[in-house]
């Protein structure tokens, strides 16, 4: 399975230095399970992401960019003559001008499947398809099986990304990449507003009462909270429990009525 | 008749010869070094005789028994050796001195013997080294008997066969033992101390205790099999006697943790020479499994190798196991070499410390924190930021600023100097991470980033000396920065205050009553050789000082050096709760620091009893109580 790894160039949120994103390098963790990974990145300069060749990549191709000018092209077209079956991202950006909407632009040119928020990913049962595990809010997760080629965005609940290794990076190679795309200035279609707190809407509170009152209600507290305890009960009764309260929660579908 | 002993010797001599080139061989499997071989030579008997026998001395038992056993055994065969000169084989007079120095040799090796049998101390090795007394009675008396019946002139044949056989037994024996055994360690002792790889430790002066400077292009980087070892390391591992006393003063040997200096030296023999016997002394305390020895010279580190990587970060780099061994092994640069392979090359590094790593690579600060918040402990007390002017001091704040508990005592420090009138300035945002951490984790790639940084930020400002309550801060500027051709007067805060008392710039009050004791910082006392300011100082107060049991250079390590604290590797015991028993021991209701490191350390230990003060802030009450 032929794996394909976007690199950005990031910033250190706090020091603002160069450095690769971790998401990035969970991502390349991540690929390693699939195949042979290269990976990718288009931009003014490869030092950018020469970090990526120290956590487990040994080859990055390297499309020139002037700087300012829109990727999508040029990487679309990269991946289109690559054709790999999976191109790993991270779920959104962090550095400078990222918008985290490259992954789904690619996805389209490349009229790809797209999986967002991957934790983990291994080849499937049969050739061409992926089985894929994808973070759900509140630390849920499901098993998704898809046929390439797709795009994955990884969560951070990814793996811990290999420890960088300086040594690797002097070994690892980066190849400049000709592609012919037009080569044309991002679209700036976002407008920067300086961040303004917003009240937050606590669905289902009661406006009146006391602010404990109105706690209580929110978070449920107040009475005894309902919980089904079931003390030594029979494996049947138990198991029946556990699925309802499965189909409750929407893990599991209803029960498929007979007629 | 009279030739038979010096025909012994000199058949001893010719086995020990042919053993010491035998064993040459696996030396030269190591890598080249440069080695000052007249210097080193001439320099010999002073190394041996001050050097080592300033270590050696530490053990009474120890220091008497060998001074009687090798002198007695040298003296012995030497004289022996000079029968084959006519005059003296028949002379009943040089026969009795030959004789005394059998005698004395017999002593020696009787000393030997009751150290080991009934009963042998937990650190010294069994195995070959229980022969070791054997051989030595055997060559002693054999060799007295035979020098005895010539000194009295009895003509028995048989007497004076018998003796010699016996002396011939143990002799030979010895000369045996030079390959592999414990006689190792005199041949490859003599040698080592020649050609020692810190020769500058012997000049007596401060510590050489500066990591060496890895050549980052070099093709391979870092120490992952024994051939990557200068040779004249390797034969430092062959002076070994397995005295354990670097096992005895190991801090993470005694908390429990996997590793023990002197398994580890032996280890690393053992990696570098196909039939080495078998260890036979204490192992690594709650050994993880690795794979069984593989064939020499494969790689040293990993769980499928001879030393398991937990081993490896056990360490503090406290430097005691270096302090007290006798035959002058380095073990702590062995052990950065190892770290070095396992972080540059493979990326192995525990998962905390690889996040702290991440951290000074890209915020150059190992929280990931805002350069520019190392000020803000000061909470708005005056801490001038370094502009255009030169200023007498720049105050290096380092990481413990960033410490809620250590701002503390870098406010009561910050106080102190501007009561004393100090022109004094902080680098302020300017200010990165030295990188020590870095280093001691085998990082020298962010480490060397991090010092030349730190080198051009300090060339643009103006400043007469650096002052810094870091003592690991202190040991990278002041000794590993010069490896960047920066060379500053780098000061620690004990040592400024202490001056700023002594000129009567700052006049302590007696706070009178409380006992205090002194916990020395390994990277201010093993590292930099400063014990006494902080003494002096502590004297000032008014305070009933009291000394643990282990303290100056001998002192142990609060835990937190080396980056073990983010490395954690699980053990029995924690570091600093052993460091704060000993300290409860001298019955002291404070024990004074002097270090971020040691202050965080031995303030996390859960149910002391005594306070933990910087002597910054026991100074700064006592100024505030004398007015
Ligand atoms: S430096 Fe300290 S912790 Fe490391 S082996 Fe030596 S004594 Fe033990
Ligand atoms: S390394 Fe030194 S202190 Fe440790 S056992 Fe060997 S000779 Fe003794």
């Amino acid at each position: 399975m032929k794996v394909v790894v976007l690199l950005s160039a990031g910033r250190h949120p706090v020091s603002g230095l160069g450095a690769l994103p971790r998401l990035e390098a969970q991502a390349i963790r991540l690929g390693a399970a699939l195949g042979p990974m290269r990976g990718l990145h288009a931009g003014p300069d490869a030092e950018a992401v020469a970090e990526a060749l120290g956590r487990g990549l040994s080859e990055i191709d390297h499309v020139a960019l002037g700087a300012g000018a829109d990727p999508v092209p040029a990487l679309a077209a990269a991946l289109r003559a690559a054709a790999p079956d999976v191109v790993l991202a991270g779920r959104r950006g962090q550095g400078g001008d990222e918008t985290g909407l490259v992954p789904y632009a690619l996805a389209r040119a490349l009229g790809a499947t797209l999986i967002p928020d991957v934790i983990a990913a291994r080849p499937g049962s049969e050739p061409g398809v992926i089985e894929v595990e994808q973070a759900l809010p509140k630390g849920a997760a499901r098993r998704l099986v898809v046929r390439s080629p797709v795009v994955l965005t990884v969560h951070s609940a990814a793996p811990e990304p290999r420890p960088y290794a300086f040594g690797q990076v002097r070994r690892g190679r980066i190849e400049p990449l000709a592609v012919s795309a037009p080569e044309e200035p991002a679209a700036v279609a976002i407008a920067e507003k300086p961040y303004r707190a917003r009240p937050k809407m606590m669905r289902g509170a009661p406006a009146g009462g006391s602010a404990a009152d109105r706690l209580k209600a929110a978070t449920g507290g107040g009475e005894a909270v309902q919980a089904d305890v079931m003390v030594s009960p029979e494996p049947r009764e138990a198991a029946r429990a556990i699925l309802a309260y499965l189909r409750q929660v929407g893990v599991l579908p209803p029960p498929a009525r007979a007629g | 008749m009279t030739y038979a002993l010096p025909a012994l010797v000199f058949v001893m001599v010719a086995l020990a010869t042919v053993q010491t080139l035998r064993r040459a061989a696996w030396w030269r499997l190591g890598a080249a070094a440069p080695v000052a071989w007249g210097a080193g030579l001439l320099a010999l008997p002073k190394r041996y005789l001050v050097d080592v026998h300033h270590v050696v001395a530490r053990d009474a038992y120890a220091s008497r028994m060998h001074a009687v056993v090798a002198g007695g055994l040298l003296a012995a065969t030497l004289l022996a050796a000079l029968a084959a000169l006519p005059p003296l084989g028949g002379s009943r007079i040089y026969w009795a001195a030959v004789a005394l120095a059998f005698g004395v040799t017999a002593a020696g090796a009787v000393l030997v013997g009751a150290r080991r049998y009934p009963k042998r101390p937990k650190r010294l090795s069994g195995g070959g080294f229980q022969i070791l007394p054997v051989l030595l009675l055997a060559y002693a008396f054999g060799g007295l008997a035979a020098a005895l019946l010539l000194a009295f002139g009895v003509a028995s044949a048989p007497a004076l066969v018998a003796a010699v056989a016996l002396a011939a037994g143990g002799g030979l024996g010895l000369a045996y033992e030079v390959r592999s055994g414990p006689m190792r360690h005199a041949v490859a002792g003599a040698l080592h101390l020649i050609a020692h790889p810190r020769p500058r430790r012997f000049d007596g002066g401060a510590p050489d205790a500066a990591l060496v400077a890895l050549d980052l292009d070099a093709p391979r980087l870092g120490v992952e099999t024994p051939a990557d070892l200068a040779w004249n390391r390797l034969l430092s591992f062959d002076a070994c006697i397995q005295c354990g006393r670097c096992e005895s003063a190991c801090p993470a040997f005694a908390a429990g943790q996997p590793l023990n200096p002197k398994r580890l030296i032996q280890d690393l023999v053992a990696a570098a020479t196909a039939d080495e016997r078998a260890y036979a002394g204490s192992p690594y305390p709650n050994a993880r499994d690795v794979a069984a020895p593989t064939e020499p010279l494969f790689r040293v580190i990993g769980e499928g190798a001879r030393i398991h990587p937990d081993t490896l970060w056990s360490c503090t780099t406290c430097r005691a196991c270096v302090e007290e061994c006798p035959m002058m092994i380095e073990h702590v640069d062995a052990i950065v070499s190892l770290r070095r392979h396992q972080t540059l090359e493979l990326g192995a590094v525990p998962a905390k410390a690889a996040a702290t790593l991440d951290n000074l690579r890209a915020a150059e600060e190992l929280g990931g924190r805002p350069l520019a918040a190392r000020v803000d402990f000061a909470a708005g007390a005056p801490l001038p930021v370094i502009g255009e002017r030169e200023v007498d001091v720049l105050l290096w704040l380092g990481e413990g600023a960033y410490d809620l508990r250590y701002g503390r005592t870098l406010r009561a420090l910050v106080k102190l100097l501007n009561m004393a009138k100090v022109d004094f300035a902080v680098l302020g945002a300017e200010e990165r991470d030295t990188g020590d951490l870095a280093r001691r984790l085998g990082d020298e790639a962010t480490y060397q980033t991090l010092a030349r940084a730190n080198v051009a930020t300090l060339a643009r400002h103006r400043f007469k000396r650096i002052v810094t309550s870091d003592p690991h801060a202190l040991h990278a500027l002041r000794n590993e920065y010069r490896a960047f051709g920066a060379t500053y007067e780098v000061v620690h805060h004990t040592a400024f205050l202490l001056e700023l008392v002594e000129q009567g710039r700052l006049a302590p009050g007696a706070l009178g009553g409380a006992s205090v004791t002194y916990h020395d910082p390994c990277y201010l006392g093993r590292y930099n050789g400063e014990t006494e300011a902080p003494r002096k100082l502590l004297d000032r107060l008014g305070l009933d000082r009291v000394e643990m049991a282990r303290h100056g250079r001998r002192s142990m390590c609060c835990g937190g050096g080396g980056g073990a604290p983010v490395s954690d590797i699980p053990g029995d015991a924690r570091i600093p709760d052993l460091r704060m028993a000993q300290a409860a021991e001298t019955g002291a209701g404070i024990v004074a620091v002097a270090c971020p490191t040691c202050t965080a350390m031995l303030e996390g230990v859960t149910g002391r009893t005594a306070e933990v003060k910087d002597i910054a802030e026991l100074l700064l009450a006592s100024v505030e109580a004398g007015r």
